[in-house]
Parts: structure tokens; C-alpha cells; sequence
């Protein structure tokens, strides 16, 4: 005799993950290992950014990079060239990462650290929903991409606590309303810390690795 | 296309409830997509039917999905509405302290699964054929 039996679940598709990622954040909370999960489109800038942020850090933490790009070890690379270490993540061809592909990178690394930074693949859509325990998420948006972006990949906005408008350099030649940007943005998540840099001359450098710092204070206060 | 991983994560989960209760087969799926769950209910529905040709005890199970609206709810003053465009602000009164009611979510809500309850050869081994690659 056959019936239907009808099971009540109401899980989170997104459970599987979120398990790894509070293991993530309880192993980075212990070891006061403040981490930044660095999200936007392809050639935003992440690794850019890194190159600028890395040497601030440099004189006074120790710092490590996981390196979600999906194709080739040239960041990576990049990044060990400032003498910092980068571990890439093997995503399996995945548009994004989740918590147990960084667990298993940050298996392979120096775990005794105080900054690590993840750079996800570039994409602003899927790795919005991958929760890595991260203590900050942050999104970068440059400026030849426009300032229309929030409303259009409000996942990625709405999930992050910090905003970098990167490639400032231009805004003088391209068509760009960092006003726009950080109205529509501000919309999306009021709590969005918003910074407008460049990486190649420098500008609001300061105040994005000052934030850094602060926010890892007030994450451990006993550090 | 991240729908692809979260349908994998949906599968396990049914398989595993589908041993726990020792069933034959899915007869039904329920999901809750929320409208800022940042899933596209097009593209989890082709995930799906990509592993319904690799399970078999996804073999002649549908797919439900109920899509649900940003709601939100001011905590100044109280109103409740669905925003346009994702603007977290109050449309009565401007306040941005803004709770979310509904629309964030992305749930396995039911499993409707056939089961029968005198056969002792149950449960049934299942037998799998791998998952579908992961998005290009
Ligand atoms: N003009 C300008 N170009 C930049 C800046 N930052 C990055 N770029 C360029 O943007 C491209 C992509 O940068 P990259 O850091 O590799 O992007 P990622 O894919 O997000 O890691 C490279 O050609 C960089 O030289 C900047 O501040 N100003
Ligand atoms: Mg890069
Ligand atoms: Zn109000």
C-alpha cells in the first residue's frame, strides 16, 4: 500500500554552507584572524586594491590572501610578489565560492595571521549568496563599469557593509555620479560604509586601510 | 548560474530525507524564492531538471516554486509595503530602519514523497549516476 506522506522541512538551501561558514568564523574568531571577502564584476579591481591596501598592512600585521579566480594562478601571483602569501582556491569551475572550498584553502596556510583576504571570482551576482564567515564583506564597483550598478546586483550591495568605488582616477573623463552611485547604493543597505579610491594614485587609500584597522579593533577589542 | 549549487544542495537534503523515510520516490517539491533571494526561479527550475535525470528518485517529481515579494515593515512608523527597486526606505515616512517581513528567504518548504508502509523490503538502496557539472 502506497501513500503520500507530505514532510514539513522549511530549511534554508543555503544551510549546507552557512554550517561551514560559522565553523569558518568560529576558528577566525579564536585566532583574531579578521577576514574581508572582497566581491565584484570581473576587472573591478580587487587585485589592484590588494596591491595598494597589502604594503599599508605590511609594517604592522601579518596578512595572507585566498585567491578565488577561477582561471589562472596570475593573481595569485601578484600577490606573493609583495611577499604576502596567496593560496588559490580551487573552485571546480564554480562562478563563485563557498565556505568549504575556502576551509580547504585555509587548511593549506599559515594560520597565524591578523588580516586574510579572500578575492572571490569575479562575478557580482552568484557570490553574493555564499555566506564565507567572513567579518566584512565588501563590494567594489569601478568606474568605467557606471553607477547604475547597485539597483542591478542588489544581492551584492544589499549583503555588504562596505562599498569601494574604485578607479577614481577616471572619474574625470567618464561619465560617473559618485553621488548616484552612493545614493542607490545607501538605498539598497543604509549601513554601507562607502569609500571612493584609486589604486593608482593613491587617493582615499588612507581611509580604506584606517577602516580596516578599526573595524578589526572593534571585532577584537583585546587584540 | 550559482542556481546549479544551490539545486545540488537541495537534492542532498531530499536524499537524505527520502532514506530517513525510507521512500520510493519524490512525488513533490516545495520551494520559497524570495524575491531578493538573488535565485532566478527559470534557472533553479533548468538545475532541477538536470538532476532529475540523474536521480531516480527525482525521476516523476515536480518542482513548486513559490515566489515571494519583498515586504517590508518600518519600524518608525510602522507600515508595511513591497518596495520598488529594492529601496530599503520607508515609502510612508522616509525612515531606513526597514525589517524585513518576507523576500530574503530561499527554502526547501515540503517534500511530498511516496512511501509504502507494509513492504519490509524498504528502504530501498538509490542508486545515483553523479551530479551535473557546476556552471561554465
Ligand atoms: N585607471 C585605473 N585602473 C585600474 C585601477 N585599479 C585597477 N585598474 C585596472 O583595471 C584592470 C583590472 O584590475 P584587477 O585588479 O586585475 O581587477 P580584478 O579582476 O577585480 O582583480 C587592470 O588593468 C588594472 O590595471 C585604478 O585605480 N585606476
Ligand atoms: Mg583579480
Ligand atoms: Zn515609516
Amino acid at each position: 500500500m502506497a501513500e503520500i506522506r507530505t514532510v514539513r522541512v522549511m530549511e534554508s538551501l543555503l544551510k549546507a554552507n552557512d554550517y561551514v561558514a560559522q565553523r569558518l568564523r568560529q576558528a577566525w574568531d579564536q585566532g583574531q584572524t579578521f577576514v574581508v571577502n572582497l566581491i565584484s564584476a570581473p576587472g573591478a579591481g580587487k587585485t589592484t586594491l590588494l596591491e595598494a591596501t597589502l604594503p599599508v598592512l605590511l609594517s604592522r600585521y601579518r596578512v595572507g590572501v585566498l585567491e578565488g579566480d577561477i582561471e589562472t594562478e596570475r593573481d595569485a601571483e601578484r600577490i606573493r610578489a609583495l611577499g604576502v602569501e596567496a593560496v588559490q582556491v580551487t573552485t571546480g569551475g564554480t562562478c563563485h565560492l563557498e565556505a568549504p572550498m575556502v576551509e580547504q584553502a585555509w587548511r593549506l596556510m599559515d594560520n597565524e595571521i591578523d588580516f586574510l583576504f579572500i578575492e572571490n571570482v569575479g562575478n557580482l551576482v552568484c557570490p553574493a549568496s555564499f555566506d564565507l564567515g567572513e567579518h566584512l564583506r565588501v563590494v567594489l564597483l569601478s568606474v568605467p563599469e557606471g553607477d547604475d550598478k547597485p539597483a542591478k546586483y542588489p544581492k551584492a550591495f544589499r549583503t555588504a557593509q562596505a562599498l569601494v568605488i574604485t578607479k577614481a582616477d577616471l572619474l574625470e573623463t567618464m561619465d560617473f555620479s559618485v553621488e548616484r552611485a552612493r545614493r542607490e547604493a545607501l538605498e539598497i543597505q543604509p549601513e554601507l560604509q562607502v569609500f571612493v579610491v584609486s589604486a593608482k594614485t593613491g587617493v582615499g587609500i588612507p581611509a580604506w586601510t584606517q577602516f580596516l584597522e578599526q573595524r578589526r579593533r572593534q571585532t577584537f577589542p583585546d587584540a | 548560474m550559482h542556481e546549479l549549487s544551490i539545486m545540488q544542495a537541495l537534492v542532498d537534503a531530499v536524499e537524505a530525507i527520502v532514506r530517513e523515510h525510507g521512500a520510493r520516490r519524490v512525488v513533490r517539491l516545495v520551494v520559497e524564492v524570495g524575491e531578493m533571494s538573488n535565485v532566478i526561479p527559470m534557472y533553479l527550475r533548468n538545475a532541477f531538471l538536470a538532476f532529475r535525470e540523474v536521480k531516480p528518485f527525482l525521476a516523476q517529481a515536480e518542482l513548486e516554486i513559490r515566489f515571494v515579494p519583498l515586504q517590508l515593515r518600518c519600524e518608525s512608523c510602522g507600515f508595511e509595503f513591497q518596495p520598488q527597486g529594492y529601496r530599503y526606505r520607508c515609502v510612508e515616512c522616509g525612515a531606513t530602519q526597514v525589517r524585513v517581513v518576507q523576500g530574503e528567504e530561499l527554502l526547501l518548504r515540503d517534500v511530498e514523497l511516496e512511501v509504502e508502509s507494509d513492504d519490509p523490503s524498504w528502504p530501498v538502496e538509490l542508486p545515483s549516476h553523479g551530479a551535473p557539472r557546476f556552471c561554465e
